[in-house]
């Protein structure tokens, strides 16, 4: 008999396989792909670029910052992390919204630069995208490898004090394994994400030459209607981001959790003054660079009131409308292949493919499959409606199944066999013995997935337009207006909601944890 | 001899105030509830805690303001004593020079460490190809290639089986004997230590209770909060 986790798990490959055939049978095919010859060359190499340099900055960078706030506890250390973390799960067209409001021509450094008479900066083309893509993913690493020290025992920051370490010893026997075992799929993530690309590279790339495949995939669906080539650059990308995706599944370390007392032991090279000096400076850096962008966001208040607009509103209540049915989806889809755990199999391999695939997935390649096996049966607007929420759900899932499986498992392993014993099973497991453990992880899996949809500017660019309009589409249209005090206003409004929903959910998790 | 005169440290909750006296070269097992205070001792006597009053004398120096790599102190942690990327040889050289740059003399006073734990045939293997006690000897190795005058043992063998952790405290027992160390060591089970201990100190909320031999803490008319604790 199946059991639910395999039956949702055929379904999500089965769509996924699906939504390929449809794109491939709109006439894609070996000879479209080879006939794009050095475009497509150039767009996978520039692209590869763009990535990997977004990439290696955004691991130096993030690490330094991590290693200074490791070793440093000073007045505001817990807002620089909170805005590291704001600028981690803002939407990417709010930071985009934030690098034109400093680095775009009319922006903070374009003003100063007019005043010095100086040529104002040209934010758009390879420099915009690599200030982007590191102001959204030095603070991912940072707090990812925080994360990672913090787990460290203790005791062995004992042992360093008292076998008299230098802070190069530190460094070397502290910090480095650390880094040597987090940074290879921290750096793929990175890069998987700087690859695929969207928002970003569309606001800031200024043009063909600094494309993406993403980026690619849109224009040919949206303006061309070019399925053939969509669906041969989406049969490329497919295959790139699925191999990313296994060497990130690959390198994962996996999460050792080492039991230790001595937690907040203190390091021996924290009264190094070279060291002293050389954490502030990256301190005071990286608050000047990540601060300002975010702190833009806060000027729309001003202009708070242009939004009292019926557009407004209904892109308000189409946003959250979506992001909830997002967020409601993704938790559905997750718990239920991470009731696989059930099983008591070391690993569900179905399961974990299913979510794998979603990762590799390019978003505009499955959508644009399911809207080419759709587009006959009802109007694109209704259309929409429909599959934003449910491409969106599923672009979420590796993330919420990531959060939930493990603690599922830990469950099935711990109280399995004796809810087997006791005959509870079913949806009286799920409320007995699961919920309990489920319910903090879950909230935090809703509102990353709500989070997603709420600021997504991927789908929702392919669809949007008329009726259907939310609000990251809304900005994007101010922005490309030039609309700047709308466009803050909105920027604020959406990371007010992310960030409502992460302090309400830190809060439902903190009481249940 | 060690010296601890109203040695006070506060935490919120929780304040602590040692007073102990143990011989040159002698064993001391330290023993108490969870929570009491015992690993805070340790802690204190190794620098890793500042005291906010008090003394701490060993053979007659004020340890107090040295930091604790100056301190004449080894420790051994119940776990992670190895740093997991080394080598058995190279954790063991930590403790000659952090740097791990030693020359031929120092590589093989490395060598006759391990020797002397029993593990001449393990330098090459790091810490996830050891056992539990293999481990523990390694740090041991280490604490003794220090050459510090005093070791503390924060339960180092509470995660061993009772028969190789009797085995271990016989070895620490015996390189104390040769080396010359006064050792303080913290026990779950001090039973185990009975025959190899010189003195007990009973550790309850931040206090040494009472301090003694086994024969007399344990004896009919033995301090009451030991026999309580014993359960005898």
């Amino acid at each position: 008999m199946f059991r639910p986790a395999t039956l949702t798990a055929l379904a999500i490959l089965a769509l996924a396989g699906a939504s390929l055939a449809g794109l491939a049978g709109a006439g894609g095919n070996v000879a479209a792909l080879s006939s794009l010859g050095p475009y497509l060359a150039r767009l996978v190499a520039g692209a590869t670029v763009q990535a990997g340099l977004s990439m290696l900055l955004s691991i130096l960078l993030g690490t330094a910052l991590a290693l200074a706030l490791l070793r440093r506890r000073f007045p505001g250390r817990n807002l620089l992390l909170a805005v590291l973390t704001a600028a981690a799960v803002a939407p990417t067209i709010v930071i985009v919204f934030g690098v034109i409001a400093i680095y775009g021509r009319s922006g903070l450094l374009g003003d100063l630069a007019r005043a010095v008479g100086a040529e104002p900066p040209a934010i758009y083309g390879l420099q915009g995208i690599l200030i982007a893509h590191v102001l959204m993913n030095m603070p991912l690493v940072t707090r990812t490898l925080l994360q990672a020290f913090g787990r460290e025992p203790g005791e062995r920051r004992r042992l360093a004090s008292a076998l008299g370490f230098s802070a190069a010893d530190c460094f070397r026997h502290l910090d480095w394994p650390v880094i040597r075992r987090e940074a290879p799929a921290l750096a793929t993530f990175v890069f998987l994400l700087c690859f695929t690309s969207f928002a970003v590279v569309l606001s800031l790339g200024g043009g063909p030459a600094n494309a993406t495949l993403e980026v690619a995939i849109y224009e040919a669906v949206r303006f061309e209607a070019d399925f053939a080539r969509a669906a041969a650059l989406a049969g490329l990308q497919l295959v790139l981001c699925l191999g990313l995706a296994t060497a990130l599944a690959t390198l994962a370390p996996a999460v050792h959790d080492e039991a230790s007392a001595e937690r907040h032991a203190a390091r021996p090279d924290i009264l190094a003054p070279c060291l002293l000096r050389l954490d502030c400076l990256v301190l005071i850096l990286a608050t000047a660079w990540i601060a300002p962008p975010l702190l833009s966001i806060a000027s729309g208040v001003a202009a708070v009131p242009t939004l009292a607009t019926a557009e407004f509103a209904w892109a308000a209540a189409t946003s959250a409308a979506i992001a909830l049915g997002a967020g409601l989806l993704a938790c559905l889809f997750a718990v239920l292949l991470a009731s696989a755990a059930r099983g008591r199999r070391l690993r569900p391999r179905l399961p974990d493919l299913a979510a794998f695939t979603m990762l590799g997935l390019p978003p505009f390649a499955f959508v644009a499959g399911l809207y080419v096996l759709t587009r006959n049966l009802a109007d694109p607007a209704a259309l929409g409606l429909m599959l934003v929420p449910l491409v969106n759900a599923l672009m979420a899932l590796p993330y919420a199944y990531r959060l939930l499986a493990p603690p599922l498992a830990t469950n099935a392993e711990r109280h399995g066999r004796l809810a087997e014993s006791l005959g509870i099973a079913g949806w009286t497991r799920l409320r007995l013995v699961e919920w309990p453990a489920l319910r903090a992880p879950l909230a935090a899996a809703f509102a990353f997935a709500t989070a997603l949809s709420l600021g997504d500017f991927g789908v929702i660019a392919l669809f949007g337009g008329g009726e259907l309009t939310t609000l990251p589409y809304l900005l994007a249209n101010r922005l490309g207006a030039y609309r700047m005090d709308e466009a803050g206003a909105l920027a604020l409004v959406l990371v007010l909601s992310a960030g409502g929903l992460a302090y309400l959910t830190e809060r439902w998790s903190a009481r249940h944890a | 001899m060690l010296e601890l005169a109203g040695l006070s440290l506060d935490y919120p909750g929780f304040a602590a105030r040692y007073d102990l006296v143990i011989p040159p070269g002698a064993l001391c097992a330290v023993i108490g509830p969870s929570g009491g205070g015992k690993t805070t001792l340790l802690h204190a006597i190794a620098g890793f805690e500042r005291p906010t009053a008090g003394t701490l004398r060993f053979a007659g120096a004020d340890l107090l303001p040295l930091t604790p790599a100056r301190r004449p102190v080894s420790i051994l942690f119940q776990d992670h004593n190895l740093f997991p990327h080394l080598t058995a040889a190279e954790n063991v050289a930590l403790g000659l020079k952090p740097s791990l740059r030693l020359d031929d003399s120092e590589r093989e006073r490395v060598a006759a460490a391990l020797a002397e734990v029993d593990l001449a045939g393990f330098a090459a293997r790091r810490p996830a190809e050891l056992s539990g006690g293999q481990r523990q000897r390694v740090a041991l190795a280490r604490a003794l290639l220090r050459g510090k005058p005093l070791m503390l043992l924060d339960e180092p063998f509470g995660a061993l089986d009772p028969g190789l952790r009797r085995e271990m405290i016989e070895r620490v027992d015996a390189l104390r004997r040769e080396h010359g160390l006064t050792v303080l060591m913290t026990l779950h089970t001090p039973e185990e230590a009975a025959s190899h201990a010189d003195l007990f100190a009973l550790v309850r909320d931040g206090h040494v209770e009472a301090s003694g031999p086994w024969a007399r803490l344990t004896a009919s008319d033995g301090p009451e909060p030991v026999r309580r604790f014993l359960g005898i």
